[in-house]
């Protein structure tokens, strides 16, 4: 009988379980049924049509499903009114860029532009067969109803999407798919739709992250993302400080610099936006949301936040411990309030709640989070110190009952989830990147998984949110630049979690699908017995360039499993910190490649105990010889030279050394590495020095 | 007593929403290198802050200031944009008695109604200062430059004295006796670093951390840097400039900038950190003196202020100067017959430095806050300006 640890994400968009596609050996939809499901079988297939496709939104949308679907021969067409700039061909060096200028001049072909005056539809956009109009036209809600009565007129059949940021679907009439800026690269949407349709899950099958959220006045998204704008200006008010520096502590605190965000994204029309989604939120909501005569003003005057260039600030602002606090309640306060609202609302599921901030407004941690973290008193003491602050936010909804759930598997279960069939169970890593709370996580869900008896298990990405696997998260490390012992904590802890797939479990499989499983992330999964991949994934240990010392045993738990014929090429992976596919890792990286189906099929077969895949040997013992295998190196620059010595030199005592003492020297000799110059001055100590200043 | 009745009824300075940088000496610190104008309105917006008064309370900006810096044309409107917060406002400048005269033009805005909080922001950088280039027929060379600090103390076009040469007619004119010229500056030293001991600067003095274009601290304005305790033996061994004025009995050139509130009396209350405290502008008086006397000019504008206000010196807690000779503190306590221990207790320009436009503001700040602390009553701040002027005015604290 199957037993979820939680619901898994992927079953909000109607696509079943992660265990399911295991089990039947092959994802749950197909793009090219859903293509034909969504535009006519080929020969009658429709068109997509994007109006206002020369803003911002509707151009970086075109790019990104137009070249989707250019191989599926879904012509797309590009509506907006003439005469403006052509946002279009803005886009098009980036689309050069990511695919070529042969392939781009191929998808670009496929996009037709056309123009109309706002009342009257061109002719020849009928010879087009519209099937899915992609609504990105200014937010005036009744600009929009008239635009879709226009098209259903004169298409009484076609499926109508809105990328409205701040509209209910109820009051549009047509269902939203709103999207996340940058609108070009990001893949997330937010989907408003009574059940998943089929235009969702052909989202989800070019790739794209479409997330279920609630029918209401702004989505999960932009309540973070405004509120949080919100949030910095009624600090400023209180305070005086400039925009750019509350834009440094909010880095600091949260995560997202909002007000450089709506700077960059242009502020005309990023404050017009904000306003636009605080005002309908006030007006549901009251003071919490309610944008302050300093929004008001922005949108008014669309003015920058930050100073011009000839008005670079002199003045540096500074707080003590009070300073802090106070801020921290100006900040966490009204979103603590807002997400509570939210989780009361049953807006989204908390882990695709926790996502979107994540991944779409770079909060360092999302919202649950970050309410996790602090515990349900601390945040009821946030909210209660800011209704102080801010006496007209108590009037506003706020239900600390939600909080009584943060025990459940729902709150504590945010990035990674768990189930089994009573005999295989499946974990699964809903984050890129791998952090303490990952680690936290994955230890709960390996200890659930034991609580039900489970011996065999299959570790993998989530088929949802995270679409490849990047490795740790570098902002983890900041603690040990400094100190030594926080760096060897981290490498033995992480280390442990990801012994536990070795030592726990009579079988486990690691199945690596996605674009590419890198660092840390394909450290942790080459510690289950076996690996099965995706033969395009690209496989890499890139700390080298970071540069960094890989801590989660990646120095000598490969070696251990790997002949020594091929170790000159993990010591190439490990010194040059160069990705391969995976099918030319085959016998020392993976122990099979092949394309999804097979790699599912495999997968499950090893599972179930049914494979004819040989497990390879572990050599617990100590290793010798391994760096006489050492490979000719291209010339690289001193920084990497000096960590590839201190990579080759936890690779000797490391592999020197047997099992049990491994774990500690690799620990030790990372962390040690984490405190030189080259650490501080290449990528890791950078981002850290920007998130000090 | 009588008391005098104010030309302000309906002005008060809240207490504490207050504040000054400290006045570092000309080149000796990262203010050296700033947009004074720029530098002075973020610096107004972070004093403000920790005072716990939200610029969007200002209405109306007095900006005050005497050396020109870039964008001086945008002056106020300019800087209020800068602070945060896009209000209207005036530009205000006489001399070294421009932080003065921007207190009692921010007064006279609430008095008029046009504003609630008047916010009056002064500030001057004599690093590096500006030079101007002028047309001049009756030079050979047809054009002339002005440089605007050393110029204009070298040479007052409407009398031909140097600043200097007007402490020497005036030490010359009232008899001053050089020993009491150097006790009196002696005295002024201790007082300053006596007061600094204390912990009194730090009651409106905010330390500033200076960006350069980068955006990393370039320096940190926390002192007034340049000032040394000097002895009566080192000051009677230096060689006199002037009668009676010698290095040490002279102030120095220095940067900074000082700020305070005006509002009416609600509005005061509701920003005040002390509400109970109530500041008034009780009088000024303005006064010129003969040609080449600059310093007997603050003793004739508080002979003219106890004139009009019929109040006497023993009715005065807290008597402040800006003195930028020890001359005229010398002459005025001989006219008046004050004790010149008496008069500046915690600090003046002579000892910590003359930025000009700031100077006066910052003696405004020290006077009230010695009175506060001196339980309430009045408090009597002078100084002179360029042209042999003469400036006093009278608060109220209670």
């Amino acid at each position: 009988m199957k037993q979820q640890l939680r619901q898994p994400t992927l079953e909000t968009l109607g696509l079943g379980s992660v265990l399911d596609i295991f089990a039947r050996g092959a994802l749950p939809v197909t793009t090219a049924d859903l293509v034909d499901r969504v535009f006519g079988p080929t020969g009658q297939r429709g068109a997509l049509v994007i109006s206002g496709a020369n803003g911002i939104v509707g151009a970086g949308k075109t790019m990104q499903l137009g070249s989707r679907l250019e191989p599926y021969g879904v012509p797309v067409v590009a509506l907006d009114f003439p005469g403006g700039p052509s946002g279009l061909a803005k886009q098009y060096p980036g689309l050069v860029k990511t695919f070529g200028a042969e392939q781009a001049a191929r998808i670009m072909g496929n996009v037709t532009q056309l123009t109309y005056d706002g009342t009257r539809l061109p002719p020849q956009l009928a010879a087009f067969q519209p099937r899915f109009l992609l609504e990105a036209i200014p937010e005036v809600l009744e600009l929009k109803r008239a635009h879709y009565r226009l098209f259903r007129s004169s298409f009484p059949e076609i499926e109508i999407r809105s990328v409205t940021s701040g509209f209910p679907s109820r009051e549009l009439g047509v269902s939203i798919t709103h999207p996340a800026f940058p609108h070009e690269i990001n893949k997330v949407w937010e989907v408003v739709e009574g059940q998943p349709s089929a235009i969702t899950q052909l989202y989800w099958s070019l790739g794209l992250v479409p997330m279920m959220v609630g029918d209401h006045w702004s989505f999960v998204l932009d309540v973070l993302f405004t509120g949080l704008t919100q949030a910095g200006i009624r600090y400023h008010e209180a305070t005086n400080m400039p925009f750019w520096k509350i834009d440094k502590f909010l880095r600091r605190v949260v995560g997202p610099n909002p007000f450089r965000a709506h700077d960059v994204i242009g502020a005309k029309g990023s404050n017009f936006l904000t306003w636009s989604c605080l005002e309908h939120l006030g007006q549901n909501y009251g003071d919490l949301f309610t944008p302050t005569a300093t929004m008001a003003a922005r949108k008014e005057s669309g003015q920058d936040w930050y100073p011009p260039a000839h008005l670079r600030p002199m003045v540096n602002w500074t707080l003590d411990a009070a300073g802090e606090e106070n801020l921290r309640t100006w900040i966490l306060g009204p979103l603590f309030q807002m997400t509570a609202l939210m989780v009361h609302e049953k807006r989204a599921q908390l882990a695709q709640m926790n996502a979107i901030g994540e991944i779409c407004a770079q909060f360092t941690g999302g919202l649950p989070l970050l309410m996790r973290q602090a515990g349900e008193e601390n945040v009821i003491r946030t909210v209660e110190a800011y209704h102080r602050l801010h006496p007209a936010a108590a009037k506003s909804p706020w239900h600390p009952e939600v909080l009584e759930q943060l025990g459940g598997a729902e709150w504590q279960q945010l990035y990674v989830n768990a189930e089994h069939d009573g005999r295989v169970g499946v974990i699964t890593l809903g984050r890129e990147s791998y952090s303490h709370e990952v680690n936290a996580e994955l230890n709960r869900a390996i200890d659930w998984l034991k609580g039900q008896k489970i011996d065999r298990v299959i570790l993998t990405g989530d088929f949802h949110l995270a679409g490849q696997l990047v490795g740790a998260d570098t902002t983890n490390f900041y603690p040990a630049l400094e100190d030594p012992a926080q760096g060897i904590a981290i490498s033995r802890t992480w280390s442990l979690t990801a012994r536990r797939f070795h030592a726990e479990f009579g079988t486990s499989v690691a199945f690596i699908n996605g674009k590419r499983c890198l660092g840390g992330m394909l450290e942790l999964l080459e510690h289950c017995h076996y690996v099965v991949a995706l033969d395009s994934c690209d496989l890499g240990m890139p700390e080298v360039t970071l540069p960094v010392v890989p801590g989660m045993e990646g120095c000598h738990w490969v070696f251990r499993k790997t002949p020594p014929a091929l170790w000159s090429k993990l010591l190439e992976l490990l010194l040059e910190g160069k990705s391969i596919k995976a099918k030319d890792g085959t016998g020392w990286l993976v122990d099979f490649a092949g394309p999804m189906t097979d790699a599912l099929k495999t997968c499950w077969q090893i599972a179930q105990g049914e494979t004819s895949v040989t497990k390879r040997p572990f050599n617990e013992r100590k290793l010798e010889g391994v760096t006489r295998a050492l490979p000719a190196l291209r010339a690289a620059a001193p920084a990497t030279e000096v960590a590839r010595r201190a990579i080759l030199r936890t690779v000797e005592a490391s592999c020197g050394a047997t099992l049990a003492e491994a774990l500690e020297i690799q620990a030790q000799l990372s962390a040690e590495f984490m405190g030189s110059p080259e650490v501080r001055q290449g990528r890791v100590g950078e981002a850290w020095s920007k998130f000090q200043s | 007593m009588k008391v005098p009745d104010s030309p302000f009824p309906r002005a008060r300075i809240p207490y504490g929403t207050w504040g000054t940088s400290y006045f570092p000496a000309w080149q000796s610190s990262a203010m050296a290198e700033v947009n004074i104008g720029q530098f002075a309105a973020e610096s107004m917006a972070r004093i403000m802050g920790l005072r716990q008064v939200p610029v969007r309370a200002i209405d109306y900006l007095v900006a005050g200031s005497t050396i020109p810096w870039r964008w001086k044309f945008s002056n106020a409107p300019l800087l209020s944009a800068v602070l945060g917060h896009r209000v209207p406002g005036c530009h205000v400048e006489q001399a070294c008695a421009t932080g003065l005269l921007a207190v009692v033009q921010g007064a006279m805005e609430v008095q008029s109604g046009g504003s609630g909080v008047v916010g009056v922001l002064t500030f001057d950088r004599t690093s590096d200062s500006s030079v101007g280039i002028f047309p001049e027929r009756r030079s050979p060379a047809r054009t002339l430059a002005l440089n605007d600090v050393w110029d204009n103390f070298g040479f007052d076009p409407g009398s031909g004295f140097a600043t200097l040469a007007t402490a020497g007619n005036t030490a010359r004119k009232y008899r001053l006796d050089r020993r009491e010229v150097d006790e009196l500056t002696a005295c002024r030293y201790e007082q300053y670093f006596a007061a600094k001991q204390s912990g009194f600067l730090d009651r409106f003095a905010v330390p500033l951390e200076v960006l350069n274009p980068k955006g990393k601290v370039q320096g940190r304005i926390d002192a007034d840097t340049g000032v040394k305790p000097v002895t009566l033996d080192t000051l009677r061994g230096l060689p006199e400039l002037a009668p009676c004025v010698t290095a040490g009995g002279q102030t120095h050139p220095s940067d900074g900038l000082a700020t305070l509130l005006v509002a009416t009396p609600e509005r005061a209350r509701e920003l005040s950190r002390r509400p109970e405290i109530d500041i008034q502008l009780m009088a000024k008086a303005y006064v010129r003196s003969g040609p080449g006397l600059m310093p007997e000019a603050p003793t004739l504008a508080v002979a003219k202020l106890l004139q009009d206000t019929g109040l006497a010196l023993d009715q005065i807690v807290a008597v402040k100067s800006h003195n930028p000779f020890a001359v005229n503190d010398a002459v005025f306590a001989k006219v008046h017959g004050y004790d010149w221990k008496k008069m500046n207790r915690t600090g003046s320009s002579l000892v910590w430095g003359h930025p000009q436009a700031p100077t006066m503001t910052r003696i405004v700040i020290e006077a009230l806050e010695e009175t506060v602390e001196r339980g309430g009553g009045y408090a009597l701040v002078m100084g002179c300006a360029a042209g042999d002027i003469g400036v006093a005015a009278l608060f109220k604290v209670s």
